[in-house]
């Protein structure tokens, strides 16, 4: 969508850039999007944690009813990765979706996501690629 | 407590209302239900509303539909959950009347999806999903509801062929529905020839949007057809961190909730309206809601069972009114019970409604009884 908020951008920018999660102190269970409570053993003492940067695919779909952000890439896949101890929904890129299968070996690839117009922000994040 | 009923009600055909504002088709319905409910003294006007701020840059809209009728001093209030919407503000509503502060209000829902363009629709649909987390990376409900289909038809060791079967039944119930979106009977043929969407959903698979508008007017005093349950709740675990895909937890959640306040099970329901955005969510919910064992509402239906699900259509063919869903579902459900047109009398006294926001993230149920 045009006109993107850039604060909204900026301060999620751990996340996009380096996968922060978080991870309960108490019980070790790990949260992303990052939580503020772990909702396993209620604990509030929680740290910040980067997910590791290689997983697999678990499942995937490609879409191809796209919002307006998307229409110059469509179509998008969108696969659950398993990264470590924690899954992620993100784009999987440099792929042939008949090529790619459950299980198959995923790294973190760091891309351009959304360009928000011709005076907006132009917008990084993690996406996935199939190992080669 | 006390006891709250339906006294009126009203809906318009769904589709491209071009030459109708949002406000207006919301008088419109309202005015029909308040007509039918014998014009009693309205206390207060819940408004569901999904698109009303994007796509009709509306605020407050209860008070411009009020404007429109010169219901002057009604309380209104504004519920949005999404596409869900419609089942939170019937249980809001109905609270308000079941608590005592008000003795009659209506539930308006309300929305125009198709005063933007469709890529716009899109946009609109992925404020449902997480804003940071997924909208971000172009994730929509209709990518999430094809992960959970994939996933549901490998762990059952279904065909998609027997998925289309879903779109099949809601396009056979929708085509005698006057109010429906999408009204002619479609051939599982149909189904596989239909463009992908969303791999392994196709167009046939999503609910199109449409815009629509319906009415309920609540009341204490007694009415046609009585609220008997009521149930909401969210599933708050993220989608990509989820145990299971081939579950809606919000929806289990809330029948259970639902059906122990009615004191009803499964089996007492003659009637029922889900949440069909996209087949598997239809699928998902009627299990959910005990009328088919985990996992085995596809084998009914291929054993050719009659099923009382969706007999308007479903999002599939009634068209996805988004925040007006729940409303919509909830007067189709009362008709059904008491065999007003278009629709032909139940076989019992009991219907529930299931209202759905997001990819499972929040599930109204109501049970409606005679």
């Amino acid at each position: 969508m045009e006109h993107e908020s850039v604060p909204l951008y900026w301060r999620n920018i751990p996340a996009y850039y380096r996968l922060v999660a978080r991870r309960c102190k108490r019980c070790g269970e790990v949260y992303f999007p990052p939580v503020l409570k772990c909702p396993r053993c209620g604990s509030n003492e929680l740290e910040d944690v980067e997910l590791p940067q290689e997983g697999e695919l678990v499942e995937f779909t490609v879409l191809r009813s796209v919002p307006t952000d998307f229409l110059k890439q469509k179509p998008v896949i969108l696969g659950l990765v398993k990264l470590g101890p924690a899954k992620v929904l993100g784009q999987i890129v440099d792929a042939a979706p008949e090529k790619l299968k459950e299980g198959q070996r995923v790294e973190v690839a760091f891309r351009r996501v959304v360009v928000d117009g011709k005076y907006g922000l132009v917008m990084y994040g993690y996406k996935f690629r199939p190992r080669p | 407590m006390i006891d709250v009923w339906i006294n009126g009600a009203a809906m318009m055909q769904t589709g491209r209302h071009y030459s109708l504002n949002i406000d207006e088709m919301g008088a419109k319905v309202l005015e029909e239900a308040l007509k039918d409910a014998g014009y009693p003294d309205l206390d207060a006007i819940f408004v569901a509303s999904a698109t009303a701020e994007q796509a009709d840059k509306q605020q407050m809209l209860g008070a411009y539909i009020a404007a429109r009728l010169g219901l002057d001093k009604v309380a209104t209030f504004r519920v949005e959950n999404a596409d869900g919407s419609g089942g939170s503000a019937l249980v809001l509503a109905a609270s308000a009347v079941r608590s005592g502060l008000y003795n009659c209000v209506a539930v308006v829902g309300v929305d125009k999806p198709n005063d933007v363009l469709s890529n716009q629709q899109q946009d609109i649909y992925s404020t449902a999903t997480d804003s940071v987390y997924e909208r971000f990376f172009g994730v929509t409900p209709a990518a999430q509801a094809a992960i959970m289909a994939k996933l549901y038809l490998k762990k059952y060791e279904y065909k998609y062929e027997d998925l289309a079967l879903w779109p099949v039944l809601m396009h056979k119930n929708g085509a005698s529905n006057p109010y429906a979106y999408m009204r002619k009977q479609a051939k599982v043929e149909d189904v596989l020839d239909s463009e992908l969407v969303s791999d392994p959903l196709r167009l046939y698979d999503v609910g199109p949007m449409a815009d629509g508008a319906a009415a309920a007017v609540l009341c204490n005093r007694k009415g046609a057809v009585r609220i008997l349950g009521m149930g909401s709740a969210t599933s708050s675990t993220p989608f990509n961190a989820r145990q299971d895909y081939d579950v809606l937890y919000s929806a289990k959640e809330a029948a259970e909730r639902a059906y122990k306040m009615a004191g009803i099970t499964a089996r007492d329901v003659a009637a029922a309206e889900v949440h069909d955005s996209y087949s598997i969510f239809g699928v998902l919910a009627a299990e959910a809601l005990g009328l088919a064992q985990r996992g085995q509402l596809l084998a009914l239906l291929k054993s050719g069972a009659d099923l009382n699900v969706n007999l308007s259509g479903g999002l599939k063919s009634r068209g996805n009114v988004m925040g007006a869903t729940g409303v919509y579902q909830a007067v189709e459900v009362a008709w059904q019970l008491l065999g007003k047109s278009p629709f032909k009398k139940a076989d019992g006294n009991i219907g529930v409604i299931h209202s759905m926001g997001g990819a499972d993230k929040i599930s109204t149920v109501v049970v409606l009884g005679l």
